[in-house]
């Protein structure tokens, strides 16, 4: 059977849930933060960080893991045709779906990969978290079966789906060259992009690394279709579990590899880069879930969707960045302290607004 | 018995088929898409492969943009 052959299969997203589960606790033995190897939330707010959109000082980098996801879809996507140019499917709507989901997640304080990881290296705190995120997804396939639709996407220009490959690229060389092209009131050259000298944000492990691991998983990641949300939603709504293997893999793996390397605590207390107010970490997955469901896939998902021409998905991304610097910028996002002092408030006003849009968007208003 | 298998552009299409072919008396199963076949929407609907013409016009009668395909063989 060919590689292909193989990763289409229903060993598909277990391979790429396991590969996500070894390379993610590696990759916090390399120097990343506790328990996220990987986020595709925490990520984004420190991309968000690193370009000035947030002034968040302990989170600040311009994370290579995620510019490499685009890559590695990418590579697969141009290799096995399946690179289609589109577009087009409620694109500003889109945009909202992925700040409110960012704010969800950073309540939280983890994308639904992290919650796995979070809980395969012991941490209590994430199982409110995940059965917050299923509830989110319950929620959205509420919704769904009333008949919410962002509408379909249609082909697009054959520049679109070069937008946000170009865009990491464009990272990608802002973290290795770190120009100094603005300059403080004082006239002292700084930005446009900033390096925590402390706090998550700077730690990482080295850059090189970051992009293996980030093309390996965004190769298999894009020719699996693996996918945290997709994997629940498809349980709850066909009880197929083809997807949620990848993330019993991703699981079981990220266990087995942190027992390897000692970096497996058991505890709600004094875990990295989490907190115990149970309640908000439930709730803010709930708005993330939903979130994710509205939109049809994890961030994870959405980030490889961008490296096969899909500009809806795109618009996913940039709104996630969006909201993750809002977060910090309002104080909604949570520290190890527990949650924001407006974070609830905006969970709250969060699921106001996508349960409208999920009432009110049905497929013959959107067709 | 060989199944074909109704591809949609959203999730809510699917669902909408789902309930036209159910109330046309057809045989239907969602199922998540086959990884071999490329769709916008990761919910798909399976079927009798000899009723792929009833479907068909079941589909079209209720407007729901759709894909006709046999099922891939399983890997």
């Amino acid at each position: 059977m060919s590689l292909s052959r193989f990763l289409s299969s229903r060993w598909g997203p277990i391979v790429t849930g396991a590969a996500v589960g070894v390379l993610a606790p590696l990759l916090v033995q390399q120097g990343n933060p506790g328990n996220m190897g990987i986020c595709v939330a925490c990520f984004n707010r420190d991309i968000a960080g690193a370009l000035g959109f947030h002034r968040a000082a302990a989170v600040q980098y311009i994370r290579p893991e995620i510019l490499a996801f685009v890559f590695g879809a990418l590579a697969a996507a141009l290799a096995f045709g399946e690179f289609r140019p589109r577009g087009g499917s409620s694109p500003l709507i889109r945009f909202v779906l992925g700040m409110f989901a960012a704010i969800g997640a950073l309540v939280f304080l983890g994308c639904p990969w992290r919650a796995v990881l979070r809980l395969a290296g012991g941490d209590g705190n994430a199982i409110p978290g995940i059965v917050g995120l299923v509830a989110g997804i319950g929620l959205g396939i509420v919704f769904l079966k009333r008949g919410f639709s962002l509408g379909r996407s249609r082909p697009a220009a054959p520049a679109v789906p070069w937008v946000m490959p170009v865009f990491a690229a464009v990272l990608l060389a802002l973290l290795l060259g770190a120009p100094l092209l603005g300059r403080t009131p004082e006239g002292n050259p700084t930005g446009p992009v900033f390096f925590s000298e402390k706090g998550p944000g700077s730690q990482h492990a080295p850059w090189l690394l970051s992009l293996a691991a980030g093309l390996v998983v965004g190769f298999l990641a894009q020719r699996s279709r693996f996918c945290t949300v997709g994997a629940f939603r498809d349980v709850l709504l066909l009880r197929d579990a083809h997807l949620l293997n990848g993330v019993v893999a991703l699981l079981v793996a990220a266990f087995a590899t942190n027992l390897a390397l000692g970096q497996f605590h058991a505890g709600f207390e004094g875990n990295p880069v989490a907190h115990t107010g149970t309640s908000w970490n439930f709730a803010g997955m709930v708005l993330a879930g939903l979130a994710f469901t509205l939109a049809g896939g994890c961030p994870g998902r959405q980030v490889f969707l961008c490296g096969e021409g899909d500009g809806d998905a795109g618009v996913f991304v940039v709104g996630m960045i969006a909201g993750a610097g809002v977060a910090h910028l309002c104080s909604l996002a949570s520290s190890p302290s527990g949650p924001g002092p407006y974070g609830p408030w905006a969970v709250g006003i969060g699921l106001v607004v996508l349960c409208l849009f999920g009432a009110t968007m049905r497929e013959s208003t959107t067709n | 018995m060989k199944h074909g298998v109704v591809l949609f552009h959203t999730t809510s299409a699917a669902l909408r088929a789902e309930k036209l072919t159910v109330r046309a008396g057809l045989d239907v199963k969602l199922v998540p898409t086959p990884r071999e076949l490329s769709s916008d929407c990761g919910i798909a609907l399976r079927f009798a492969w000899g009723e792929a013409a009833r479907v068909a016009n079941v589909l079209a009668a209720g407007a729901v943009e759709h894909e006709v395909h046999p099922m891939p063989e399983q890997g």
